[in-house]
């Protein structure tokens, strides 16, 4: 039962695989498991009244988890969590970006009235990072060009014609202990090593320099370098050579994918025996409109603070149930007031078709000239001279038009809305006599 | 990361000379008190930022000439090449023959708009030769015709189509007994200006510099080039390579965004102040000996009392015991002499480095009510010594400094413009 606890907490977890998964305790992993299964529609009420330290309930666990890999491709899925990237990638659609927003900060209430200039201190100090964000990133673009550009011909595949950038460190330095000539002061190519952006190097122009750029990219990839690490071997991969860890990587992957093979031949089988399990279980009322909420709960930290915030979230709970009812009653109120008359369906037609017509415009002018949407996940990064691209490959010209008309109708609605904020804003000052209003300088 | 520096108008190039030559004196300098793997990182680091190589191994400048008159830029040119060790680029001026009359008006609307092709083709083959681009340096005077007027013009060009990249001017403030009828005019049209379309300004004031080389430096006969080897010397003890926060083994990539981040994020107070110390003739030099504690101390009280240089501190000018004043409200007869600060950045370079206690610039009592010392004040400390001082401390700081000289600027021109 323990184990399929965790292996549920494994499949649920939006975390990506790590030594510090193993070092929560199991009722902590159980608490979480029944909290995401309640919040993704999990039916079955037997899972959430299961005791947490795993001593019963293997029948309903076996259910939870046949229920989750029927919604989806779980083992496929958890591949593409732990892919190990050769190539040069990137993400062409937005959602990596939206999921990765998160809930929304809880709302903070400020100890006393907030210096208009802090928040305004603090603006800029964002704006600061934002652009040399992008200048972070234009350099990268750059050496990435150069790269792929240098190594034209050397790749075995001929569709892809150049290397990225593993493959050519690899070349370069296999065993990972060449410095780079130029480089003030000595720094292994060492996969382990926390990727910092801290180096002093001078680049120049020509192909001369090009390892010296090579060197300098994987200080600048950010996030997935780490990602290749087998979780267990961290420590002992820093003494090995960059090109064996990659290669011990390789293999973990391909273990994973002939396990994933082996499950997809034996699947029906499981599939025979779940209806067999299914079939021994009571039938269950259909669950209740409110389901009792986890709060995820460690309960060996005992730190004051944490019950703090457990008992604030219970009464936030509370009060958002209440507020909940109270909007429902007036709503049903005023929408009963307006009634059914002429006048009140005349408004809602008028209201529903300006919505319409503004998302209409708006769609219309997001799709203008972007043909097939394009696809998601990580494209690998390829450069091409003849301009012959496959069916499935997206050409970078194209995306860029997309994007660039993306922005030009954002920055219209931009404006727009900046617009009707600067004449509320004037409005407002007009309202009081003898102030004098300077707007900020236009940007 | 690379820094572009637009040298704009006379003052502009004369500067821009001295701050490259002291640049790369500094950097091949052999008193820096480090190991040789340690002074090949600065100079790396230094080359990497300011410099590009060619294929005959003298660096080159990475930096934009822009002049009416083409008689400086070619003094400069031949300045550079003179040294051998350094030069400007062969294309890498533009200049006209007619000159700008000291009109802020006609540098402005006229040679801005006329030239503006040529001189911001300059600039993008200039930025493209950077593999990783952090910003601009630009370098110009407020009072004259040429760099104002330009000045402003190039400013705005470079935020509309750099505007993901980095700006920060280099002022000349006049001197109030300036020979320029319209300077005041001239400077209050550029500060307009640049408010808006640059991130930081700069500013040093030609009446604090020339100071400094009468009293501390001993110079009989002042020139503008030394006036300028001051400004240099002050330029290099920021720009030159320090360590990153994190980890004290490389060398900070990007220190024109770091300072922009700590010092000037606030859109309405822009403008910066340098002081360093010690500074003195080479030969006074060789019989002073420093301790940080001194360094610090008087670093500290010339912030306070907004002194210019080390001599003629006034240290009655004490912060209030009763803490910082309260939310936005300053009585008008709060006496002026202390100089609040909204920001501060120490840098400290040499010997012993990390033994130096800068806890007096964290008292809460010299800086705003809504910015703690905490985020208002950071400091970066290499061991690397800077241009034979065994010890250097250079502070900058977004402070009231500019008040008085502002106000004077803006009422003189204001009594012109009304007479």
């Amino acid at each position: 039962t323990c184990a399929l606890w965790q292996l549920l907490f494994r499949v649920l977890s939006p975390l990506p695989a790590g030594n510090a998964l193993a070092s929560i305790a199991l009722e902590v992993q159980a608490r979480l498991v029944k909290s995401a299964l309640c919040s993704q529609g999990y039916p079955r009420l037997a899972l959430a009244q299961l005791p947490e330290d795993g001593s019963q309930g293997s029948r309903e666990l076996l259910l939870a988890l046949s229920w989750l890999l029927a919604r989806g491709p779980v083992p496929e899925q958890m591949l593409a969590q732990t892919r190990v990237p050769l190539g040069d990638e990137m993400t062409v659609c937005q959602c990596e970006a939206l999921a990765s927003l998160g809930p929304p900060a809880p709302h903070m209430e400020a100890e006393g009235p907030v210096d208009v200039r802090h928040v305004q201190w603090l603006m800029g100090k964002l704006r600061f990072r934002w652009r040399q964000l992008v200048s972070s990133q234009q350099e990268q673009c750059a050496l990435l060009s150069k790269i792929h550009l240098y190594t034209r011909g050397c790749h075995c595949d001929q569709n892809l014609g150049h290397l990225s950038v593993t493959e050519a460190e690899m070349l370069r330095d296999p065993e990972g202990g060449q410095k780079v000539s130029g480089a003030g002061a000595a720094h292994n190519l060492d996969l382990a090593y926390p990727k910092g952006l801290h180096f002093s190097c001078t680049p120049g122009v020509g192909p001369r320099t090009f390892w010296n750029d090579l060197w300098l990219i994987p200080r600048l990839l950010p996030g997935d370098w780490a990602a290749p690490l087998d979780p267990g071997g961290a420590s002992a991969c820093s003494l090995l050579s960059p090109l064996r860890v990659l290669l011990r990587t390789l293999e973990h992957e391909s273990r994973r994918l002939e396990a994933v093979l082996a499950w997809r031949r034996a699947e029906p089988v499981f599939w025979q025996w779940m209806d067999t399990v299914l079939g021994t279980c009571a039938p269950e009322a259909p669950a209740a409109a409110s389901q009792p909420t986890f709060l995820p709960w460690v309960p060996e930290c005992g730190d004051g603070e944490l019950e703090l915030v457990v008992r604030e979230l219970q009464t936030l709970e509370e009060e958002l149930r209440e507020a909940v009812e109270r909007r429902r009653v007036a709503w049903e109120a005023k929408a009963r007031g307006c009634g059914r008359g002429p006048e009140w369906s005349a408004a809602r037609r008028a209201f529903r078709e300006t919505v319409e017509k503004e998302l209409g415009a708006l769609q219309r002018c997001w799709e203008q000239d972007s043909g097939p949407a394009p696809a998601h996940g990580p494209h690998r990064l390829v450069r091409r001279e003849d301009g012959a691209a496959g069916d499935r490959d997206l050409q970078a010209a194209e995306l860029i038009r997309t994007l660039r008309s993306q922005e030009a109708c954002l920055e219209a609605v931009l404006r727009q809305l900046q617009g009707q904020c600067r004449q509320e804003l004037a409005r407002l000052a007009g309202a009081l006599p003898g102030l004098i209003w300077i707007p900020p300088p236009g940007r | 990361m690379s820094i572009v520096t637009v040298q704009l108008g006379q003052c502009g190039n004369q500067i821009g000379f001295e701050v490259f030559d002291a640049l790369l004196s500094d950097s091949h300098s052999s008193q820096g008190l480090c190991c040789k793997r340690e002074n090949e990182a600065y100079q790396a680091s230094c080359k990497e930022r300011f410099f590009s190589e060619e294929e005959n191994g003298v660096p080159i400048a990475r930096a934009v000439l822009v002049d009416m008159e083409p008689k400086v830029i070619s003094q400069t040119l031949s300045k550079a090449a003179q040294s051998g060790r350094w030069k400007y680029g062969q294309h890498a001026c533009f200049c006209q023959k007619q000159g700008s009359g000291n009109n802020w008006a006609y540098g402005y609307s006229v040679h801005g708009p006329r030239h503006e092709e040529s001189i911001m083709n300059l600039i993008r083959k200039e930025v493209e030769k950077c593999d990783s681009f952090s910003g601009f340096f630009i370098i110009m005077s407020m009072a004259g015709g040429t760099g104002s007027g330009i000045g402003a013009f190039v400013t705005q060009n470079l935020q509309d189509q750099y505007s993901n990249s980095l700006k920060m001017n280099q002022i000349i403030w006049p001197y109030g007994t300036g020979e320029v009828i319209v300077q005041n005019y001239n400077s209050i049209l550029t500060l307009s200006h640049l408010y808006r379309s640059s991130d930081a300004l700069l500013v040093h004031e030609n009446d604090a510099v020339h100071k400094i080389c009468a009293k501390l430096m001993n110079i009989k006969q002042i020139s503008f080039s030394d006036i300028n080897q001051v400004l240099a010397h002050q330029l290099g003890s920021v720009f030159q390579p320090t360590y990153s926060a994190e980890s004290s083994f490389h060398y900070r990539r990007n220190p024109l965004g770091d300072l922009m981040e700590h010092l000037v994020p606030h859109p309405e107070f822009k403008m910066l102040s340098i002081r360093n110390v010690p500074h003195m003739s080479e030969n006074s030099l060789a019989y002073s000996t420093f301790t940080w504690a001194g360094l610090l101390k008087h670093l500290r009280q010339m912030l306070i009392s907004n002194a210019k240089m080390e001599e003629g501190i006034d240290w009655h000018v004490r912060p209030s015991l009763s803490g910082p004043s309260s939310l936005g409200k300053m009585s008008l007869n709060k006496d002026l002499h202390f100089n609040t600060s909204i920001a501060n950045l120490v840098i400290l370079r040499g010997k012993d480095v990390q033994s130096a206690d800068v806890e007096g610039f964290k008292d809460p009592a010299l800086y705003t009510s809504w910015l703690e010392p905490v985020n208002a004040f950071n400091v970066w400390k290499t061991q690397r010594a800077f241009s034979k001082y065994e010890k250097s401390a250079v502070l900058v700081s977004n402070s009231q400094f500019l008040v008085k000289p502002l106000d004077m600027i803006v009422g003189k021109a204001w009594n012109m413009f009304a007479s």
